[in-house]
């Protein structure tokens, strides 16, 4: 889908939106309640099991754009009553949610605030029962209007960092000056700011914050073997705002110079840390419509391998390596059967079979394993870089 | 100007760095990664080059390498290959890990990742592709047992369905019916009795079912264990008995005609991965993590035996069928030979330093004996008795 790119059109477009669909409420509840059919009607996004890999984009898409549309009605004999709370009717609260949030929404644009989803959910937790109810809302209010979700002025909550190196000749500039070789909260970043990327020889994409702060720490960017890099972490399953920052990075190492940048993925030995691999690489499911411009086809798959566990267990006395719970292999089997990116022609044999491995041995591994190797986690990322690059 | 600014930069910065790094080369011993490098630069010695003279004289002389004529086409994919020696398309069977191998009289059956299985002949060298059973498991295929005389086969997939195979004039169909009758049993590791009447299989929770397949599948025994997860299973070539073994180190053998349990058996600690009774039953060959192969007698329930010299985990185990000789298949991609009147090991074979997921010994093709092994290399590899006599 085209996005207008022009920030001023999306406010206008939001805006419209929002006080159309206001206007024509408020007509309708004002006319004569036998004749009054006030309605919300939602574009959905497409539904998950007939996601495919689109081969041009490489990301997780539906298989057609298929839409299914969601009609909020109020049945109620009166206005008055239909605006009323009733826990036992779920459609009359459905709506109302509809019309709670756009009016969240419609407030924070006027008044030029940034809100996340977790603040609106915060503004009435017992209103909303609870914070998916408000994610879905939002997801389908941007749907309809056709705009990203942050040009409704919802952003995530503060969880990721970057940290990028500040070496001589590299110097990342997003948006505002960035104060190089701190741990940053990921920016924003908006359409026309520019990233110069030059020098920089690697992207790492680090599942977990603690490995991410200990290689900052170590401040490898600027150590590695490999020449000078930037630390990325998104916390576990990466937000919107993590992948399109990665993204931004991703578009602009292809398009600049000579020696592209690798990019590389170092999550767990287990389904979460391949599932979060996958969602950098190829989208999530919940997002669908969004994949094409968040996705990194260049993701490279540093690591963790079960077989790296295993030959770095050789000491017997504390065994690293973990058996798979009952929920692990139950969530292997299902990513199996739901998602195209692990079927047996799709376009990662290599996870597939890292996935049947982890449940033909049953164990998984974490990261952490990796500081007592030779030459500490460091040691072992350039070793794997140096191989792959 | 900026650019002037840059390059002063460069130069500044680098030369307390030249400084650092000529320190380094006197004092600290290489760096790790060079270390790798640095082995095989010291054994790398100039090669003597072959003078255009000399090469002519050889060849003259008939000793130069020969063109190859003795080329034939594969009786089964019909594309060339050289004769007297496999076809690389037809052996080189699935293009993801093969975990399973399963023989009757003629045929060796392989289980793959992929979504099919493949069924070789074994009654002549060439060992050609007769059947692919195609879509047999959507998302791969863990375990492939047949019964000895060939007539079902018993297929455990990925995705925790079980499906039965029968065969007829050397051709397999799907055995729905049975299928059907078995779903639902949730079995990770299953084993058929020689007849084919009777499956074994054991579950995630530890639990070790018999379904007898000649009664529509009718579950006739279920025995629960300490609820570790049951990495394998076997029934004795006479039926009266079932032995499984569990991810904590456990070994219990049950007696199929009273459901007892006479032996627990403990000598494994860690994961046990395989578990085979010698042809004559006499005899339980269990291994795992702990690198040792265990012998019990299954009499007294006695260890008679630890066979060690693996140095990784022990993936598989087979008997030949006279039970003079025991085979495995190790992570590391060795395969072993075992003699079991002295307890040592007989042959060693290195092709691969991929994990052996699965060793088999072949029925005899005339007189020899043979085996074959499959695994992380996607291949499926035969050998065959060297000495001929």
């Amino acid at each position: 889908m085209a996005f207008p790119s022009n920030p001023d059109d999306r406010e206008s477009s939001v805006r419209a939106y929002i006080d159309h669909t206001l206007a024509s409420l408020l007509h309708e509840l004002s006319q004569p309640p036998s004749e009054a059919r006030p309605a919300i009607t939602l574009r959905r996004r497409a539904n998950r099991t007939t996601c495919i890999i689109n081969p041009n984009t490489k990301a997780l898409e539906a298989q057609q754009p298929a839409e299914t549309y969601r009609t909020y009605l109020w049945p109620g004999k009166t206005a008055y009553e239909s605006w009323k709370f009733t826990k036992t009717d779920e459609s009359i609260w459905h709506a109302a949610v509809v019309v709670r949030i756009l009016s969240i929404v419609d407030q924070a644009i006027r008044s030029h605030q940034r809100i996340s989803k977790r603040d609106i959910y915060y503004i009435d937790p017992e209103y909303f029962r609870c914070q998916s109810i408000v994610n879905g809302v939002i997801d389908e209010l941007a749907y309809t209007i056709g705009v990203e979700r942050a040009a409704l002025n919802v952003v995530r909550s503060d969880l990721s960092l970057s940290s990028i190196s500040d070496a001589e000749t590299t110097l990342v500039t997003i948006g505002r000056p960035t104060v190089a070789g701190q741990d940053t909260l990921i920016p924003r970043v908006e359409d026309d700011d520019e990233i110069d990327m030059e020098g920089v020889r690697w992207v790492l994409v680090i599942e977990k914050e603690a490995v991410f702060h200990r290689l900052a720490r170590n401040s490898y960017y600027m150590k590695a073997i490999a020449g000078d890099g930037i630390l990325v972490t998104g916390k576990g399953y990466p937000d919107l705002c993590t992948r399109s920052f990665v993204r931004r990075l991703f578009d602009t190492a292809s398009n600049s110079n000579r020696r592209p940048p690798q990019f590389y993925a170092l999550t767990d030995g287990d389904p979460h840390g391949m599932g979060i691999m996958s969602t950098y690489k190829y989208g999530s499911a919940a997002h669908l419509h969004d994949n094409a411009r968040l996705s990194v086809p260049g993701l490279q798959w540093l690591g963790l391998r079960v077989s790296d566990a295993i030959a770095s267990s050789d000491s017997p006395e504390n065994s690293p390596i973990m058996s798979l719970t009952a929920r692990d292999r139950k969530k292997i089997t299902a990513m199996f059967q739901n998602s195209p990116v692990w079927a047996s022609d799709g376009p990662e044999p290599e996870w597939r079979t890292e996935l049947q491995r982890m449940l033909m041995l049953s164990i998984k591994a974490e990261i952490e394993i990796l500081y007592e190797q030779e030459g500490g986690l460091e040691g072992w990322i350039d070793r794997k870089m140096f191989r792959q690059g | 100007m900026a650019l002037r600014l840059s390059v002063s930069g460069v130069f500044l910065d680098s030369i307390p760095r030249s400084i650092g790094s000529s320190l380094w080369a006197i004092s600290l011993p290489v760096p790790s990664l060079l270390s790798d490098l640095w082995d095989s630069v010291l054994r790398a010695a100039p090669k003597k080059k072959t003078s255009h003279m000399k090469r002519r004289h050889r060849q003259l002389a008939g000793k130069a390498l020969k063109d190859v004529h003795g080329l034939s086409k594969c009786p089964a994919c019909g594309q060339i290959k050289r004769s007297h020696v496999l076809c690389p398309h037809c052996v080189k069977a699935h293009p993801v890990d093969i975990f399973s191998l399963a023989v009757t009289d003629t045929q060796i059956l392989s289980a793959s990742g992929a979504s099919s299985i493949k069924v070789h002949s074994t009654t002549d060298t060439d060992f050609r592709l007769v059947q692919s059973i195609d879509n047999a498991h959507k998302v791969g295929c863990h375990h492939l047992v047949t019964g000895a005389n060939g007539s079902r086969a018993v297929s455990a997939g990925f995705a925790g369905d079980l499906k039965a195979w029968s065969c007829e004039d050397g051709y397999w169909f799907a055995d729905n019916a049975t299928s059907a009758n078995l779903a639902g049993a949730d079995a990770w590791a299953v084993s058929l009795s020689l007849d084919g009447r009777y499956l074994a299989g054991v579950t995630q929770n530890g639990h070790i079912k018999v379904w007898d397949l000649g009664a529509n599948g009718a579950l006739i025994r279920d025995h629960e264990t300490k609820g570790s997860f049951g990495t394998c299973i076997d029934l004795s070539a006479d039926g009266r008995f079932i032995a499984s073994g569990h991810e904590n180190g456990a070994v219990y053998i049950f007696s199929a005609e009273t459901g007892r349990m006479p032996f627990s058996l403990s000598g494994l600690v860690k994961p046990v991965r395989t578990l085979a009774f010698s042809p004559g039953g006499r005899i339980l060959a269990a291994a795992g993590d702990s690198k040792v192969i265990v012998l019990y007698d299954t009499a007294s329930g006695e260890q008679i035996a630890n066979l060690s010299g693996h140095s990784a985990w022990i993936l598989s185990l087979s008997w030949s069928h006279t039970g003079e000789y025991l085979l495995s298949g190790s992570f590391d991609g060795k395969v072993k030979v075992w003699s079991i009147d002295t307890k040592t090991c007989v042959a060693t074979h290195s092709e691969t330093e991929k994990a052996v997921w699965s060793v088999k010994w072949l029925p005899k093709i005339g007189r020899t004996e043979g085996f074959a092994t499959a695994g992380a290399n996607r291949s499926v590899a035969f050998y065959r008795e060297a000495t001929g006599g």
